[in-house]
Protein backbone atom coordinates (compact mmCIF):
# COMPACT_ATOMS: atom_id res chain seq x y z
CA UNK A 1 0.00 0.00 0.00
CA UNK A 2 1.42 3.37 -1.10
CA UNK A 3 1.37 6.15 1.89
CA UNK A 4 1.84 10.02 2.43
CA UNK A 5 3.75 11.78 5.02
CA UNK A 6 3.71 15.59 4.91
CA UNK A 7 6.61 17.54 7.20
CA UNK A 8 6.07 21.20 7.60
CA UNK A 9 9.56 22.48 7.25
CA UNK A 10 11.04 26.33 6.80
CA UNK A 11 12.41 28.27 4.13
CA UNK A 12 16.31 27.57 5.28
CA UNK A 13 15.58 23.79 5.38
CA UNK A 14 14.38 23.52 1.91
CA UNK A 15 18.25 22.83 0.88
CA UNK A 16 19.46 20.58 3.53
CA UNK A 17 16.81 18.36 2.74
CA UNK A 18 17.17 18.21 -0.63
CA UNK A 19 20.96 17.47 -0.39
CA UNK A 20 19.94 14.35 2.49
CA UNK A 21 17.38 13.06 0.42
CA UNK A 22 19.92 13.15 -3.08
CA UNK A 23 22.22 11.22 -0.60
CA UNK A 24 20.14 8.48 0.57
CA UNK A 25 19.70 8.22 -3.46
CA UNK A 26 15.50 9.14 -3.25
CA UNK A 27 13.85 10.13 -6.54
CA UNK A 28 12.61 13.84 -6.10
CA UNK A 29 8.61 13.11 -7.14
CA UNK A 30 7.60 16.55 -7.83
CA UNK A 31 7.79 20.06 -6.50
CA UNK A 32 3.70 21.16 -6.27
CA UNK A 33 2.41 24.35 -5.56
CA UNK A 34 -1.22 25.21 -3.98
CA UNK A 35 -2.96 28.12 -2.69
CA UNK A 36 -4.56 27.21 0.58
CA UNK A 37 -8.11 28.63 0.91
CA UNK A 38 -6.72 31.59 2.81
CA UNK A 39 -4.79 32.87 0.25
CA UNK A 40 -1.22 31.48 1.47
CA UNK A 41 0.72 29.80 -0.80
CA UNK A 42 2.01 26.24 0.02
CA UNK A 43 5.04 24.27 -2.17
CA UNK A 44 5.91 20.65 -1.35
CA UNK A 45 8.76 18.96 -2.07
CA UNK A 46 7.71 15.18 -2.55
CA UNK A 47 10.39 13.11 -2.56
CA UNK A 48 9.84 8.95 -3.25
CA UNK A 49 10.80 7.04 0.21
CA UNK A 50 9.33 4.05 -0.91
CA UNK A 51 6.40 2.72 -0.33
CA UNK A 52 5.74 5.98 0.56
CA UNK A 53 6.04 9.68 -0.14
CA UNK A 54 7.56 11.86 1.96
CA UNK A 55 6.41 15.75 1.27
CA UNK A 56 8.09 18.44 2.68
CA UNK A 57 6.21 22.09 2.79
CA UNK A 58 7.18 25.27 2.70
CA UNK A 59 4.06 27.57 3.85
CA UNK A 60 3.47 31.37 3.31
CA UNK A 61 6.98 32.18 1.18
CA UNK A 62 7.05 32.95 -2.47
CA UNK A 63 10.81 33.24 -2.61
CA UNK A 64 12.45 30.14 -2.41
CA UNK A 65 16.02 28.54 -2.91
CA UNK A 66 16.27 26.77 -5.92
CA UNK A 67 17.71 23.02 -5.51
CA UNK A 68 18.22 22.60 -9.37
CA UNK A 69 21.73 22.70 -8.23
CA UNK A 70 21.41 19.39 -6.36
CA UNK A 71 18.04 17.51 -8.19
CA UNK A 72 19.57 19.08 -11.82
CA UNK A 73 16.76 19.20 -14.26
CA UNK A 74 14.42 16.89 -12.29
CA UNK A 75 14.03 20.17 -10.07
CA UNK A 76 14.78 22.79 -12.71
CA UNK A 77 11.70 22.43 -14.62
CA UNK A 78 8.81 21.85 -12.13
CA UNK A 79 10.54 24.93 -10.76
CA UNK A 80 10.25 26.76 -14.07
CA UNK A 81 6.32 25.79 -13.86
CA UNK A 82 5.93 27.24 -10.57
CA UNK A 83 7.84 30.11 -12.02
CA UNK A 84 5.42 30.77 -14.53
CA UNK A 85 2.16 29.45 -13.49
CA UNK A 86 2.05 30.72 -10.00
CA UNK A 87 4.52 33.79 -10.25
CA UNK A 88 6.95 32.18 -7.71
CA UNK A 89 10.54 32.83 -7.40
CA UNK A 90 13.05 31.11 -6.99
CA UNK A 91 16.83 32.25 -6.01
CA UNK A 92 19.69 30.82 -8.41
CA UNK A 93 17.13 29.33 -11.03
CA UNK A 94 17.87 30.55 -14.68
CA UNK A 95 14.83 31.60 -16.29
CA UNK A 96 16.07 33.80 -19.17
CA UNK A 97 13.86 31.02 -20.82
CA UNK A 98 10.47 29.94 -21.15
CA UNK A 99 8.90 26.85 -20.01
CA UNK A 100 5.17 26.47 -21.40
CA UNK A 101 4.37 29.67 -21.90
CA UNK A 102 5.25 31.57 -25.13
CA UNK A 103 8.47 33.96 -25.10
CA UNK A 104 6.38 37.09 -25.21
CA UNK A 105 4.75 36.61 -22.01
CA UNK A 106 7.81 36.30 -19.66
CA UNK A 107 8.02 40.29 -19.60
CA UNK A 108 4.65 40.84 -18.49
CA UNK A 109 3.96 40.40 -15.22
CA UNK A 110 1.48 38.41 -13.98
CA UNK A 111 -0.09 37.29 -17.61
CA UNK A 112 0.55 33.92 -17.38
CA UNK A 113 0.09 33.12 -13.80
CA UNK A 114 -3.01 31.03 -13.98
CA UNK A 115 -3.12 28.39 -11.77
CA UNK A 116 -3.35 31.82 -8.81
CA UNK A 117 -5.95 33.88 -11.28
CA UNK A 118 -9.72 32.80 -10.91
CA UNK A 119 -10.99 31.21 -14.26
CA UNK A 120 -13.89 33.48 -14.02
CA UNK A 121 -10.91 36.31 -15.00
CA UNK A 122 -9.28 34.02 -17.43
CA UNK A 123 -12.73 33.70 -19.44
CA UNK A 124 -13.45 37.11 -19.10
CA UNK A 125 -9.35 38.11 -20.28
CA UNK A 126 -10.43 35.69 -23.56
CA UNK A 127 -13.81 37.13 -24.45
CA UNK A 128 -11.86 40.54 -24.21
CA UNK A 129 -9.16 39.43 -26.78
CA UNK A 130 -11.63 37.78 -29.06
CA UNK A 131 -14.05 40.79 -29.01
CA UNK A 132 -10.36 42.49 -30.00
CA UNK A 133 -10.11 39.69 -32.77
CA UNK A 134 -6.69 38.68 -31.27
CA UNK B 1 30.68 24.37 -40.29
CA UNK B 2 28.48 25.50 -37.54
CA UNK B 3 24.97 25.51 -38.29
CA UNK B 4 21.21 26.00 -35.53
CA UNK B 5 19.39 22.93 -37.02
CA UNK B 6 15.73 23.17 -35.93
CA UNK B 7 13.41 20.40 -35.78
CA UNK B 8 9.67 20.61 -35.04
CA UNK B 9 6.99 21.83 -33.64
CA UNK B 10 5.95 19.98 -36.22
CA UNK B 11 7.60 17.39 -37.68
CA UNK B 12 7.19 14.29 -39.82
CA UNK B 13 9.34 12.21 -37.00
CA UNK B 14 7.62 13.49 -34.55
CA UNK B 15 4.21 12.32 -33.53
CA UNK B 16 3.82 15.23 -30.77
CA UNK B 17 4.76 19.06 -31.36
CA UNK B 18 7.98 19.50 -29.72
CA UNK B 19 10.64 22.40 -30.67
CA UNK B 20 14.37 20.82 -30.87
CA UNK B 21 16.92 23.48 -31.52
CA UNK B 22 20.88 21.20 -32.54
CA UNK B 23 23.90 23.27 -32.66
CA UNK B 24 25.88 21.19 -35.04
CA UNK B 25 29.40 21.36 -36.40
CA UNK B 26 29.32 19.68 -39.68
CA UNK B 27 27.22 17.05 -39.23
CA UNK B 28 27.72 16.29 -35.17
CA UNK B 29 25.64 17.77 -32.78
CA UNK B 30 27.31 19.57 -29.91
CA UNK B 31 24.38 20.89 -28.18
CA UNK B 32 20.95 20.18 -28.41
CA UNK B 33 17.96 22.14 -26.40
CA UNK B 34 13.97 21.12 -26.35
CA UNK B 35 11.06 23.74 -26.22
CA UNK B 36 7.82 22.52 -24.67
CA UNK B 37 4.40 24.06 -24.41
CA UNK B 38 2.15 23.75 -27.47
CA UNK B 39 0.18 21.26 -26.20
CA UNK B 40 -0.42 23.67 -23.15
CA UNK B 41 -4.14 23.34 -22.07
CA UNK B 42 -4.32 24.69 -18.64
CA UNK B 43 -6.22 21.13 -17.27
CA UNK B 44 -4.81 21.54 -13.80
CA UNK B 45 -6.60 24.62 -13.62
CA UNK B 46 -10.15 23.18 -15.37
CA UNK B 47 -9.63 20.07 -12.39
CA UNK B 48 -10.39 23.08 -9.70
CA UNK B 49 -14.21 23.28 -11.34
CA UNK B 50 -14.58 19.78 -11.20
CA UNK B 51 -16.10 17.36 -9.33
CA UNK B 52 -14.41 13.91 -8.76
CA UNK B 53 -16.28 12.11 -11.21
CA UNK B 54 -16.26 14.96 -14.04
CA UNK B 55 -12.05 15.32 -13.61
CA UNK B 56 -12.08 11.73 -13.84
CA UNK B 57 -12.93 12.17 -17.72
CA UNK B 58 -10.99 15.39 -17.54
CA UNK B 59 -8.15 14.08 -16.97
CA UNK B 60 -8.75 10.50 -19.41
CA UNK B 61 -7.89 13.16 -21.51
CA UNK B 62 -4.99 14.39 -20.58
CA UNK B 63 -2.97 11.91 -22.90
CA UNK B 64 -4.37 9.00 -25.84
CA UNK B 65 -2.24 6.75 -25.42
CA UNK B 66 -2.08 6.27 -21.54
CA UNK B 67 -5.73 7.61 -20.56
CA UNK B 68 -6.33 4.78 -18.24
CA UNK B 69 -3.21 5.78 -16.11
CA UNK B 70 -4.39 9.21 -15.45
CA UNK B 71 -7.81 7.71 -14.30
CA UNK B 72 -6.54 5.34 -12.53
CA UNK B 73 -4.09 7.72 -10.70
CA UNK B 74 -6.20 9.58 -10.10
CA UNK B 75 -8.82 8.12 -8.50
CA UNK B 76 -6.21 6.04 -6.57
CA UNK B 77 -5.75 10.09 -4.98
CA UNK B 78 -8.49 10.63 -4.17
CA UNK B 79 -9.29 7.35 -2.38
CA UNK B 80 -5.91 8.07 -0.76
CA UNK B 81 -7.44 11.37 0.81
CA UNK B 82 -10.71 9.94 1.46
CA UNK B 83 -9.09 6.07 2.81
CA UNK B 84 -11.56 4.43 0.77
CA UNK B 85 -10.87 0.75 0.21
CA UNK B 86 -11.16 -0.61 -3.21
CA UNK B 87 -13.01 -4.12 -3.98
CA UNK B 88 -10.48 -6.64 -5.01
CA UNK B 89 -12.33 -7.93 -8.16
CA UNK B 90 -12.15 -3.47 -8.97
CA UNK B 91 -8.31 -3.49 -8.00
CA UNK B 92 -7.82 -6.48 -10.70
CA UNK B 93 -9.84 -5.09 -13.33
CA UNK B 94 -7.85 -2.22 -12.63
CA UNK B 95 -4.73 -3.85 -13.12
CA UNK B 96 -6.00 -5.90 -16.41
CA UNK B 97 -6.84 -2.62 -18.14
CA UNK B 98 -3.34 -1.20 -16.48
CA UNK B 99 -1.07 -4.12 -18.50
CA UNK B 100 -3.08 -4.18 -21.33
CA UNK B 101 -2.53 -0.27 -21.94
CA UNK B 102 0.76 -1.21 -21.25
CA UNK B 103 1.00 -3.90 -24.01
CA UNK B 104 -0.78 -1.64 -26.69
CA UNK B 105 1.71 1.37 -26.14
CA UNK B 106 5.09 -0.35 -25.81
CA UNK B 107 4.18 -2.23 -29.16
CA UNK B 108 3.32 1.17 -30.74
CA UNK B 109 6.38 2.73 -29.53
CA UNK B 110 8.13 0.08 -31.24
CA UNK B 111 6.29 -0.05 -34.20
CA UNK B 112 7.06 3.84 -34.58
CA UNK B 113 10.58 3.22 -34.01
CA UNK B 114 10.92 0.68 -36.60
CA UNK B 115 9.10 2.76 -39.36
CA UNK B 116 11.74 5.77 -37.87
CA UNK B 117 14.66 3.37 -38.49
CA UNK B 118 13.20 2.72 -42.26
CA UNK B 119 12.13 -1.15 -41.91
CA UNK B 120 8.45 -0.72 -42.38
CA UNK B 121 7.86 -4.30 -42.53
CA UNK B 122 8.54 -4.53 -38.93
CA UNK B 123 6.27 -1.88 -37.81
CA UNK B 124 3.27 -3.26 -39.76
CA UNK B 125 4.17 -6.49 -38.54
CA UNK B 126 4.33 -5.02 -34.89
CA UNK B 127 1.09 -2.65 -35.24
CA UNK B 128 -0.55 -6.39 -36.41
CA UNK B 129 -0.13 -7.79 -32.82
CA UNK B 130 -0.77 -4.56 -31.37
CA UNK B 131 -4.43 -4.61 -33.30
CA UNK B 132 -5.14 -8.15 -31.41
CA UNK B 133 -4.69 -6.30 -27.37
CA UNK B 134 -6.93 -3.23 -29.22
CA UNK B 135 -9.36 -5.85 -29.85
CA UNK B 136 -9.37 -7.02 -26.44
CA UNK B 137 -9.67 -3.13 -24.73
CA UNK B 138 -12.71 -2.12 -27.65
CA UNK B 139 -14.20 -5.87 -25.82
CA UNK B 140 -13.18 -4.82 -22.23
CA UNK B 141 -14.29 -1.15 -22.13
CA UNK B 142 -16.52 -0.51 -25.87
CA UNK B 143 -13.70 1.93 -26.80
CA UNK B 144 -10.25 2.00 -28.15
CA UNK B 145 -9.01 4.80 -26.51
CA UNK B 146 -10.26 6.71 -23.40
CA UNK B 147 -12.01 3.52 -21.64
CA UNK B 148 -13.57 4.98 -19.15
CA UNK B 149 -13.19 1.84 -16.87
CA UNK B 150 -12.48 3.63 -13.32
CA UNK B 151 -15.13 5.39 -10.81
CA UNK B 152 -13.78 6.50 -7.75
CA UNK B 153 -14.04 3.23 -5.53
CA UNK B 154 -13.44 1.19 -8.39
CA UNK B 155 -14.20 0.27 -12.04
CA UNK B 156 -16.99 1.01 -14.18
CA UNK B 157 -17.52 -2.56 -16.06
CA UNK B 158 -16.78 -6.37 -15.32
CA UNK B 159 -15.16 -9.15 -16.59
CA UNK B 160 -17.81 -11.89 -17.71
CA UNK B 161 -16.22 -15.71 -17.72
CA UNK B 162 -16.48 -16.07 -21.25
CA UNK B 163 -14.64 -12.64 -21.62
CA UNK B 164 -11.98 -13.97 -19.48
CA UNK B 165 -11.56 -17.20 -21.13
CA UNK B 166 -11.45 -15.42 -24.53
CA UNK B 167 -8.82 -13.23 -23.19
CA UNK B 168 -6.75 -15.62 -22.01
CA UNK B 169 -7.19 -17.36 -25.40
CA UNK B 170 -5.89 -14.20 -27.33
CA UNK B 171 -3.04 -13.84 -24.77
CA UNK B 172 -1.36 -17.42 -25.76
CA UNK B 173 -1.70 -15.94 -29.51
CA UNK B 174 0.28 -12.42 -28.47
CA UNK B 175 3.36 -14.25 -26.91
CA UNK B 176 4.74 -16.37 -30.11
CA UNK B 177 4.50 -12.86 -32.26
CA UNK B 178 6.62 -11.12 -29.57
CA UNK B 179 8.76 -14.23 -29.61
CA UNK B 180 9.27 -13.44 -33.17
CA UNK B 181 9.59 -9.25 -33.00
CA UNK B 182 12.30 -10.10 -30.08
CA UNK B 183 14.04 -12.65 -31.96
CA UNK B 184 13.92 -10.38 -35.16
CA UNK B 185 14.74 -7.17 -33.18
CA UNK B 186 18.10 -8.96 -31.62
CA UNK B 187 19.29 -10.41 -35.13
CA UNK B 188 18.43 -7.65 -37.35
CA UNK B 189 21.53 -6.12 -38.77
CA UNK B 190 19.94 -3.01 -39.94
CA UNK B 191 18.01 -3.09 -36.64
CA UNK B 192 21.18 -3.16 -35.08
CA UNK B 193 23.61 -0.38 -37.17
CA UNK B 194 20.62 2.28 -36.35
CA UNK B 195 20.11 1.70 -32.59
CA UNK B 196 23.56 0.13 -31.35
CA UNK B 197 25.72 3.05 -29.84
CA UNK B 198 23.43 5.51 -30.93
CA UNK B 199 21.94 7.78 -28.21
CA UNK B 200 23.96 6.96 -25.03
CA UNK B 201 22.77 7.80 -21.76
CA UNK B 202 25.11 6.76 -18.77
CA UNK B 203 23.56 5.38 -15.75
CA UNK B 204 24.91 8.23 -13.78
CA UNK B 205 23.35 10.66 -15.94
CA UNK B 206 19.70 8.30 -15.63
CA UNK B 207 20.46 9.16 -11.69
CA UNK B 208 21.41 12.49 -11.64
CA UNK B 209 18.71 13.57 -14.14
CA UNK B 210 16.13 11.36 -12.22
CA UNK B 211 14.72 9.80 -15.57
CA UNK B 212 12.30 7.00 -14.53
CA UNK B 213 10.30 4.07 -16.13
CA UNK B 214 11.92 1.62 -19.46
CA UNK B 215 14.07 4.57 -19.91
CA UNK B 216 15.86 4.72 -16.70
CA UNK B 217 15.42 0.62 -16.93
CA UNK B 218 17.65 0.79 -20.07
CA UNK B 219 20.52 2.81 -18.62
CA UNK B 220 20.64 0.13 -15.50
CA UNK B 221 18.80 1.44 -13.11
CA UNK B 222 16.05 -0.66 -11.66
CA UNK B 223 13.28 1.34 -10.95
CA UNK B 224 9.61 0.48 -10.64
CA UNK B 225 6.36 1.53 -8.97
CA UNK B 226 4.55 -1.63 -9.21
CA UNK B 227 7.97 -3.21 -7.26
CA UNK B 228 9.01 -1.10 -5.13
CA UNK B 229 5.63 1.03 -3.99
CA UNK B 230 2.95 -1.31 -4.88
CA UNK B 231 -0.49 -0.13 -4.91
CA UNK B 232 -3.95 -2.02 -6.78
CA UNK B 233 -2.97 -5.29 -5.70
CA UNK B 234 0.44 -5.21 -7.48
CA UNK B 235 1.77 -7.51 -4.90
CA UNK B 236 0.16 -10.40 -5.42
CA UNK B 237 1.48 -10.87 -8.98
CA UNK B 238 4.78 -12.32 -10.00
CA UNK B 239 6.80 -10.42 -12.67
CA UNK B 240 10.40 -9.21 -13.30
CA UNK B 241 11.48 -5.57 -14.13
CA UNK B 242 13.82 -5.82 -16.64
CA UNK B 243 16.95 -3.85 -16.80
CA UNK B 244 19.68 -3.33 -19.43
CA UNK B 245 22.92 -1.96 -19.20
CA UNK B 246 23.78 -0.46 -22.93
CA UNK B 247 22.20 2.15 -22.42
CA UNK B 248 21.79 3.19 -26.17
CA UNK B 249 18.82 2.89 -28.35
CA UNK B 250 19.00 -0.73 -28.58
CA UNK B 251 18.76 -1.18 -25.36
CA UNK B 252 15.05 1.31 -25.10
CA UNK B 253 13.43 -1.16 -27.98
CA UNK B 254 15.09 -4.37 -25.82
CA UNK B 255 13.40 -3.41 -22.37
CA UNK B 256 10.57 -1.91 -23.99
CA UNK B 257 9.58 -6.04 -25.85
CA UNK B 258 10.61 -7.51 -23.00
CA UNK B 259 8.42 -5.85 -21.06
CA UNK B 260 5.51 -6.82 -22.84
CA UNK B 261 6.25 -10.62 -21.83
CA UNK B 262 5.71 -9.38 -17.74
CA UNK B 263 2.70 -7.45 -18.81
CA UNK B 264 1.10 -10.97 -20.55
CA UNK B 265 2.79 -12.57 -17.29
CA UNK B 266 0.56 -10.12 -15.04
CA UNK B 267 -2.24 -10.47 -17.18
CA UNK B 268 -2.68 -14.36 -17.32
CA UNK B 269 -2.17 -14.31 -13.08
CA UNK B 270 -4.77 -11.63 -13.20
CA UNK B 271 -7.21 -13.09 -15.46
CA UNK B 272 -6.85 -16.70 -14.19
CA UNK B 273 -6.90 -15.66 -10.65
CA UNK B 274 -9.91 -12.98 -10.99
CA UNK B 275 -11.59 -12.47 -7.40
CA UNK B 276 -15.28 -12.87 -7.29
CA UNK B 277 -16.98 -10.10 -5.33
CA UNK B 278 -18.41 -6.41 -6.79
CA UNK B 279 -16.31 -4.21 -8.43
CA UNK B 280 -17.02 -0.82 -6.99
CA UNK B 281 -18.18 0.71 -4.07
CA UNK B 282 -21.45 2.33 -6.07
CA UNK B 283 -21.82 5.61 -8.09
CA UNK B 284 -22.00 8.11 -6.33
CA UNK B 285 -20.54 11.09 -6.39
CA UNK B 286 -17.97 10.95 -4.14
CA UNK B 287 -17.03 13.90 -1.45
CA UNK B 288 -13.09 14.40 -0.82
CA UNK B 289 -12.15 15.18 2.58
CA UNK B 290 -9.74 17.93 3.63
CA UNK B 291 -6.68 16.79 2.98
CA UNK B 292 -4.60 15.56 0.43
CA UNK B 293 -2.51 12.66 -1.26
CA UNK B 294 0.01 12.08 -3.71
CA UNK B 295 -0.15 8.31 -5.80
CA UNK B 296 1.82 7.25 -7.92
CA UNK B 297 1.82 4.38 -10.81
CA UNK B 298 3.81 3.10 -13.26
CA UNK B 299 2.34 3.74 -16.66
CA UNK B 300 4.16 2.85 -19.98
CA UNK B 301 6.36 5.71 -19.63
CA UNK B 302 7.05 5.48 -16.46
CA UNK B 303 5.93 6.61 -13.05
CA UNK B 304 2.90 9.08 -13.30
CA UNK B 305 1.98 11.05 -9.88
CA UNK B 306 -1.07 13.04 -8.99
CA UNK B 307 -1.53 14.68 -5.96
CA UNK B 308 -4.79 15.59 -4.86
CA UNK B 309 -5.98 18.05 -2.64
CA UNK B 310 -9.72 18.23 -1.41
CA UNK B 311 -11.25 20.72 0.98
CA UNK B 312 -13.98 18.89 2.37
CA UNK B 313 -16.55 19.49 -0.51
CA UNK B 314 -17.28 17.41 -3.73
CA UNK B 315 -14.80 20.05 -5.74
CA UNK B 316 -11.04 19.26 -6.06
CA UNK B 317 -9.04 21.62 -4.25
CA UNK B 318 -5.84 21.43 -6.26
CA UNK B 319 -5.14 18.79 -8.55
CA UNK B 320 -1.17 18.16 -10.09
CA UNK B 321 -0.21 15.93 -12.60
CA UNK B 322 3.28 14.47 -12.72
CA UNK B 323 4.20 12.81 -15.92
CA UNK B 324 6.83 10.72 -16.74
CA UNK B 325 8.23 12.72 -20.15
CA UNK B 326 8.63 15.49 -17.40
CA UNK B 327 11.61 13.92 -16.29
CA UNK B 328 12.39 12.06 -19.32
CA UNK B 329 12.26 15.27 -22.13
CA UNK B 330 14.88 17.14 -20.10
CA UNK B 331 17.43 13.91 -20.61
CA UNK B 332 17.35 14.42 -24.68
CA UNK B 333 19.97 17.25 -24.71
CA UNK B 334 22.31 15.01 -23.29
CA UNK B 335 21.44 12.00 -25.16
CA UNK B 336 21.74 14.21 -28.72
CA UNK B 337 25.76 15.39 -27.98
CA UNK B 338 27.79 13.67 -30.01
CA UNK B 339 25.72 12.12 -32.45
CA UNK B 340 24.11 12.43 -36.26
CA UNK B 341 21.34 14.63 -36.88
CA UNK B 342 20.56 11.86 -38.91
CA UNK B 343 19.80 9.96 -35.96
CA UNK B 344 18.42 13.21 -34.00
CA UNK B 345 14.97 12.03 -34.55
CA UNK B 346 15.28 8.90 -33.18
CA UNK B 347 17.00 9.70 -30.13
CA UNK B 348 13.99 11.84 -29.08
CA UNK B 349 11.41 9.28 -30.05
CA UNK B 350 13.53 6.90 -28.08
CA UNK B 351 11.98 8.20 -24.63
CA UNK B 352 8.63 7.35 -25.89
CA UNK B 353 7.63 10.73 -25.82
CA UNK B 354 4.40 12.33 -24.50
CA UNK B 355 4.14 15.88 -24.78
CA UNK B 356 0.22 16.32 -24.21
CA UNK B 357 0.92 14.73 -20.96
CA UNK B 358 3.89 16.89 -20.11
CA UNK B 359 2.20 19.89 -21.31
CA UNK B 360 -0.79 18.95 -19.50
Amino acid sequence: MQEYRMTQISKEEIIPTALRMRHEGRWLVMIHGLVEPDGQVRVSYDYAVDPAVESYYVLGETTLPSISGIYDEAARWPECELHELMGLEFEGLDTSKRLFLPEDMLETQGKGHILVTPLSELRAKRVEQMEKGE
Amino acid sequence: MSYIVPIGPYHPALEEPIHAKLYTEGEVIVDAEVNVGYNHRGIEKLATERNAIQTLVLVERVCGICSHSHAFTYAMAVEGVNGTEVPKRGQYIRVITAELERLHSHLLWAGIAFHIIGHDSMFMHTWDVRELIMDMLEELSGNRVNYGMVTIGGSRRDISDEMRRDFLAKLDKVGPIVDRIVDISLNDKTIAMRTKGVGVMSTEDAIRLGAVGPHARASGVKIDVRRDAPYSSYDDFEFDVPVCDSCDVFARVVVRLLECYESVKILRQALENLPAGPINLGNKIPKIKEGEFVARHEAPRGQLSHKVAGNGGQMNQRVSIHVPSYKNTPTVPHMLRGNTVADAGLIIASIDPCFSCLDR
